[in-house]
């Protein structure tokens, strides 16, 4: 191993550190016009009239654009690919408003300054509709016909999910003890640091080209295509560099309208959203109110489990369908549960749309499930981390929902490696202590999805090929979100070739140029992307060996890839420079190597986390003071990267149990979180030192033994410091962010 | 009207808008995109940049205040090869996405040319206007740290 489970350094963290890498919104592109959009200040409101000639008026503006001179066309900015199935109910811009930040209009001029000041001189008339910001009302709202053909659109809910397995009632009477809790979880926002942008420059051809940073250059071009109703091969998408996306640039919002404008007025666009922009009109991690009900023996086995939730997926249904199933489909992977019933329903609300974040409703699940679970054992007086033990499921599991095998699961090793690392035994107690300043501990399980089998067409195609001068050219419609994916994968086919990781030349997302592949998400980069570049990897190799053979006169069998080169068992040999300069200059094929990998497995990532904080009993402030995560990642491709991954989870986990929630307010329908300085992150200061441990038990149908950690790292991180602030005060804490407010209420229950 | 300063070394006397921002000056009158903004209002950092040594968020500044001062962005801190705290940022994996780091590295250049020798608690308070969605600091703390030591003199 050569690559393998090193700390190799970003292959491009060069450009990174010293600021050469240019982001979209660095990008100057010749007789670049750009945008500045007029929103809705109504949460629910036909879109009367507009008047643009006061914008039209100003010297610089070369178009105004809204409802009655964009397509038409409905579409669904979360799909994947074309004809994917989805609710069509987005448009450009809508004749109705149906959210505070909704896009009523946009302007296009010469500079931004002059498109944001003419956006404001629109004139817009209003009719108010009736509102409905609360999940629970929206329940049993019918729905509005709001579109001209009269079709409801706001069919609530848009997604009623339910599972049953075994004996529910039969597991709950023979219960000796019944918890029940009312979760909710925040709606969060992604908070990456660079903004939306979007660039698109009409081609010769005809054809349009974004420049868009993405999770997906192959779902930009379905959408796109959805919105301008244009054949799919008019469309050319390119991914950028993108400045953190953690699932808020998995849908494209600007690139339908920035691709519609520049083939309008035949030059290049660029729109980009400022920060207030990025939190009021793009997307938002869906709130979620759960209730659970848990039946356990004395012993702390569980007998049945009884789920309900409700997801508010705001204003448009994007993939908020599919969130009540997705969260089903994680929450039977982690614990053995003889009986369980769960329904799951997700409603329309007039406020900013839902959308991937990070663990797509994992993060959601798993806190209601995990803070439950603390509660019983509380109740019950037995250590959480031995309730945890008693009923994880253990490698081989077969879930109940999709009958899927989890693999090497290896929850149980996370739990107690975790518990003698962070010292539980000692420092976990029930009761709380006495003063200002309480300290308490806590933690939590988790377990997240390796890739989209078998739900999607889960497969990618890699192509490797050597290059003249010895490295070799790696072809797979990647997206590195700043995750480190480009260097993971180049580590592995630098590992199959001799080669450092280094020597493997990306070809940037491009779909004019790479096969298909349904993008960065579900955690599936890794485990597929990366068993598809092994696998080419292993057969480039094979032909490598095949061709110095012939030029060593050896036997290829006989020959090892190390070092860039092919050596014989005494350490003679030729590097693949040489090589590939004498095939070349003989006019023969450089070795290359494509290959298909469809999965045939979905196993779980499994974690546990432990937390310790300090809460102020005076202030209501909590402060984590301790933390630690233990991730069973197969194997660790490059420990680094993985750790980097985790702490960063940590610290989203972190907001999202203390402080992060754009708060909708309730009457107005308006965001209040809808900037830095009202959108609490936690920062350097707060943050805790983290440790980390990692489980390399390898799963079997991963490359090298390796899985996921992108998205698991933030799920259990809110459960484990809710439990923890509960330990300290011996509360009850369930509706998150646990602000001080909230501390201090339950304190003075 | 006009301004006269210093950015990365290079005299710079120019006509300018009376509003504009620092950021703006720096990034669309002289092309110096390394310098990343992210909110426009000073909580996040991403715009920092050292203003006579010290870091200052130049979207808070107009550029008619910088009149005078000395100005180092991101690309006038290595002048041929990138520096050892760059490396640090490399070495232990305190960049990923790469949006913050620009800002990072020089409010972690000016705390180190204030405080040659930080603990970690200064560190931490020294970086808190400097907001990273990835790493969660950890890792950009141990780049400091390691690079103060290297400073003093005390390898890596």
């Amino acid at each position: 191993m050569n690559q393998i489970s090193c700390r190799v350094p970003l292959i491009d963290g060069v450009e990174k550190v010293t600021g050469a890498l240019r982001f979209t919104a660095d990008m100057n592109l010749d007789g670049l016009l750009h945008c500045g959009l007029l929103f809705s200040p109504r949460a629910h409101a036909r879109v009367a009239y507009v008047n643009a000639h006061a914008a039209l008026a100003v010297e610089g503006v070369r178009a105004v654009f809204w409802h009655e001179n964009t397509p038409a066309h409905h579409y669904n900015s979360s799909i994947w690919f074309a004809g994917q199935d989805a609710l069509k109910d987005e448009r450009m811009f809508a004749p109705v408003a149906r959210h505070i930040g909704d896009r009523v209009a946009a302007v296009v001029a010469d500079t931004e300054e002059i498109a944001r000041h003419a956006a404001r001189l629109i004139a817009v008339e209003y009719v108010d509709l009736p509102p409905i910001f609360a999940p629970e009302a929206a329940l049993t709202h019918a729905g509005h016909a709001l579109r001209e053909d009269d079709i409801p659109t706001f069919r609530n809910p848009v997604a009623d999910e339910v599972f049953i397995h075994g004996n529910p009632e039969a597991g709950f009477a023979a219960a000796d003890l019944i918890v029940e809790a009312r979760i909710t979880t925040p709606r969060s926002h992604h908070c990456a640091i660079e903004t939306h942008a979007c660039i698109a420059r009409p081609e010769p051809d005809g054809r349009i080209l974004v420049l868009s940073p993405c999770q997906s250059v192959f779902a930009v071009q379905a959408v796109v295509a959805q919105a301008l109703n244009l054949p799919q091969e008019k469309i050319r998408v390119m991914k950028t560099p993108i400045g953190g996306s953690f699932g808020g640039k998995a849908e494209p919002i600007l690139d339908p309208l920035c691709a519609f404008f520049a083939l309008t007025l035949r030059r290049p666009v660029v729109i980009r959203y400022n920060r207030h922009e990025t939190f009021t009109a793009t997307r938002t991690r869906s709130s979620v109110t759960g209730r659970m009900r848990i039946g356990l023996s004395s012993d702390g086995r569980i007998l049945a489990r009884d789920t309900e939730t409700l997801v508010d997926v705001g204003a448009y249904c994007t993939g908020g369908n599919y969130l009540p199933s997705s969260m089903l489909q994680r929450l039977v992977r982690l614990y053995d549960v003889p009986a369980e019933r769960y329904r799951g329903r997700a409603v329309y609300t007039n406020t900013t749309p839902s959308g991937a974040f990070r663990g797509y409703g994992s993060p959601q699940i798993h806190t209601v499930a995990e803070i439950t679970l603390d509660i019983a054992a509380r109740r019950l007086r037995m250590d959480p981390v031995i309730l945890r033990l008693r009923n994880l499921v253990g490698p081989g599991a077969i879930e109940p929902l999709q009958g899927l095998d989890v693999g090497n699961a290896r929850g149980r090793d996370c739990l107690m490696r975790g518990a003698a690392a962070f010292d539980w035994s000692a420092r976990w107690q029930i009761g709380t202590g006495a003063g200002r300043w309480r300290r308490g501990v806590g933690v939590a399980a988790a377990t997240h999805i390796n890739g989209c089998y078998p739900g999607f067409h889960e497969e990618t195609t890699a192509t490797l090929r050597l290059l003249p001068r010895g490295r070799a050219e790696l072809v797979c419609a990647l997206h590195d979100l700043g995750c480190g994916a480009d260097t993971t994968l180049a580590q592995i086919a630098g590992e199959t070739l001799g080669l450092r990781a280094c020597d493997i030349v990306i070809v940037p997302a491009d779909t004019d140029t790479c096969p298909y592949d349904l993008g960065t998400r579900a955690s599936r980069m890794t485990y597929i992307c990366g068993e598809a570049i092994r696998r080419a990897g292993t057969v480039l190799a094979a032909a490598i060996r095949t061709a110095a053979g012939l030029e060593l006169n050896a036997e290829a069998g006989d020959l090892r890839l190390a070092a860039g080169a092919a050596c014989r068992p005494d350490g003679s040999g030729l590097t693949l420079a040489e090589l590939a300069g004498r095939l070349f200059a003989r006019g023969a094929d450089l070795p290359a190597a494509t290959e298909t990998y469809r999965a045939q497995a979905n196993p779980g990532s499994y974690a546990a986390h432990f937390a310790e904080v300090e809460v102020d009993t005076l202030t209501g402030r909590v402060r984590v003071t301790d933390y630690l995560a233990v991730h069973d990642v197969g194997r660790a491709i490059n420990p680094m990267l993985v750790e980097g991954q985790i702490h960063g989870g940590i610290q989203i986990g972190v907001g999202y149990a203390l402080y992060e929630d754009v708060a909708i307010d309730p009457l107005t329908g308006r965001m209040r979180g809808d900037s830095f300085s009202r959108y609490t992150l936690a920062n350097a200061s707060v943050m805790p030192p983290m440790r980390v441990l990692l489980i390399e038990e390898g799963e079997p149908t991963g490359p090298f033994g390796a899985k996921a950690v992108g998205e698991i790292a933030t799920i259990p991180v809110a459960a484990a410091v809710v439990n923890a602030v509960n330990n300290a005060l011996g509360t009850e804490l369930t509706h998150l962010p646990v602000t001080p407010e909230r501390v201090l209420a339950a304190m003075n229950l | 009207m006009k301004v006269s300063l210093t950015v990365n070394g290079s005299a710079i006397e120019t006509e300018i808008l009376p509003l504009l921002r620092l950021s703006g000056f720096l990034r669309d009158v002289l092309g110096l995109t390394g310098l990343k903004e992210g909110c426009c209002e000073g909580e996040c950092g991403a715009c920092t940049v050292l203003l006579d040594q010290k870091p200052v968020n130049s979207c808070l500044m107009l550029a008619f205040q910088a009149q005078g001062h000395e100005i180092l962005t991101i690309e006038g801190l290595g002048k041929a090869d990138i520096t050892g705290l760059q490396q640090a940022f490399l070495d232990v994996g305190a960049v990923q996405c790469g949006y913050c780091t620009p800002g990072m590295v020089l409010a972690a250049e000016g705390l180190l040319r204030a405080n040659p020798c930080p603990d970690e608690g200064e560190i931490r308070h020294g970086l808190a206007g400097n907001i990273c969605r990835c790493t969660g600091f950890e890792t950009i703390v141990q780049a400091v740290f390691s690079e103060s030591a290297v400073r003093q003199g005390m390898g890596r």
